[in-house]
């Protein structure tokens, strides 16, 4: 299978998490297990495969930027780089869904976040704690419930 | 446990028997299974190939056979005699568990180099991880001779006296065999004797069928400790004590025959069974 066409199935099934997370209240755990487990297991798996079979014949590599650079020209090791952000951002998408459900915050004030975690992940993963932050402290420092 | 209440009571109790006697070796046989998913996936995509099979078929034949190894000494565990839960006896089996995951990762990484792991002697430190991994293949193997010789002397193990035997004949002969044929292995600079022209194999085993292949040896000497024991068990079934234990030493011998044949055979140039394949 080509990279583009590993490519072209990879989006979806990520989209899919990402739709999921939207409906998380409707079936919390449901959600959670699809998007905390099944999901990033099954981009892990494509990213190992990926790394095993192509990491040892690419150039470059992670000692400095031309290397990391070097790295990407390479069509499957840029794929499995692109896996891994697929993975991690919906693994931290699911997460911050998990902490916010835990933590009393309305799943409406978190779709903003998992909408910055899908486009630029670590951006909303830090607007996403700000937000958990702000609650917090109106928490302890009014001692009204959240 | 008693042999006649073993076969009964094996669906319910297998997997927490599995747990409660062998913690780590069953745990690393779950491990090595699910660590065998993403090499299946590399199978898959990666196109490469070294002496003309797949760079990934090695690492997942050693994946399988070590699972299965590993799950196989988890089983025999419940016979051990009591006590054998010591602090020693735990140390020694995370010392064997490290070795089943370093030749893991040793066949692994040099398949993902599409390069050898057993033999590779042209370049120093591959040279020197192919003597570690020789040493580290010995202590892992030895676990089947320790473990033999326990069940060997638990006079409790509530087997029937052939049955009994058969188990613990089989897991030392599993290491004095594999000692002979994966130590005779080793010192050949390949597994083949001959030169094979169209690379004719058996599929998974991957056995040569036009050459001597010393591969074969070792898998018939490794796998005592599955063939004797059933041995032992139909024996113990079906004849009388004696004649259970005469039919357990017989086929003990046989195996040890079939062994040295199997690798006559391949210093002869000639494949096992030919017609097969």
């Amino acid at each position: 299978m080509s990279p583009e066409a590993m490519f072209q199935i990879a989006n979806p099934i990520a989209l899919l998490g990402w739709a999921a997370l939207l409906l998380a209240p409707l079936a919390p755990r449901l959600v959670d297990t699809i998007t905390h487990l099944i999901i990033p297991m099954l981009m892990a798996l494509a990213y190992s495969a990926l790394m095993l079979a192509h990491w040892s014949g690419a150039t470059g590599g992670y000692g400095s930027l031309p290397e990391v650079m070097a790295l990407f020209t390479d069509p499957h090791v840029a794929l499995a780089g692109w896996v891994h952000y697929l993975a991690f951002d919906l693994f931290v998408g699911a997460w911050a869904t998990r902490t916010a459900r835990a933590e009393g915050i309305p799943h409406l004030l978190v779709l903003p976040h998992l909408a910055l975690i899908f486009l630029f992940g670590p951006a909303g993963f830090l607007t996403f704690y700000a937000m958990v932050a702000a609650f917090r402290l109106r928490a302890t420092s009014s001692g009204a419930t959240i | 446990m008693t042999a006649q209440s073993l076969p009964q009571s094996l669906p319910r109790t297998v997997k927490s028997r599995l747990w409660a006697d062998a913690p780590a070796f069953t745990g690393l046989a779950l491990f090595i299974t699910l660590t065998a998913l993403p090499l299946i996936g590399a199978a898959m995509i990666d196109t490469r190939t070294f002496l003309d099979a797949p760079v990934w078929q090695k690492p997942l034949q050693f994946h399988l056979a070590l699972a299965t190894y590993v799950l196989t000494l988890a089983f025999f565990a419940r016979f051990l005699p009591q006590g054998m839960t010591s602090r020693r006896w735990r140390i020694y089996a995370a010392v064997v568990s490290f070795c089943v995951l370093a030749e893991l990762v040793w066949v692994g990484s040099a398949a993902s180099y599409a390069t050898a792991s057993h033999f590779n002697v042209d370049d120093p430190v591959m040279g020197a991880i192919y003597g570690l991994m020789g040493v580290f293949a010995v202590i892992l193997t030895s676990a089947s001779l320790v473990m033999g010789v326990a069940i060997w002397r638990n006079p409790a193990t509530g087997l029937a006296p052939a049955l009994h035997l058969s188990v613990a004949l089989g897991l030392i002969l599993t290491f004095v065999l594999t000692l002979i044929a994966a130590g005779t292995l080793s010192s050949m600079l390949g597994h083949h004797i001959g030169t094979p022209v169209t690379n004719a194999a058996l599929p998974i085993l991957g056995w040569s069928r036009e050459v001597g292949d010393l591969r074969v040896g070792h898998f018939f000497a490794t796998h005592a400790l599955h063939v004797l024991p059933i041995v032992g068990l139909i024996a113990s079934r079906a004849f009388s004590a004696d004649v259970a234990r005469g039919t357990v030493l017989a086929a003990a011998l046989a195996y040890v025959a079939l062994v040295l044949l199997t690798m006559l055979q391949a210093f002869q140039g000639q494949p096992f069974l030919p017609w097969l394949g």
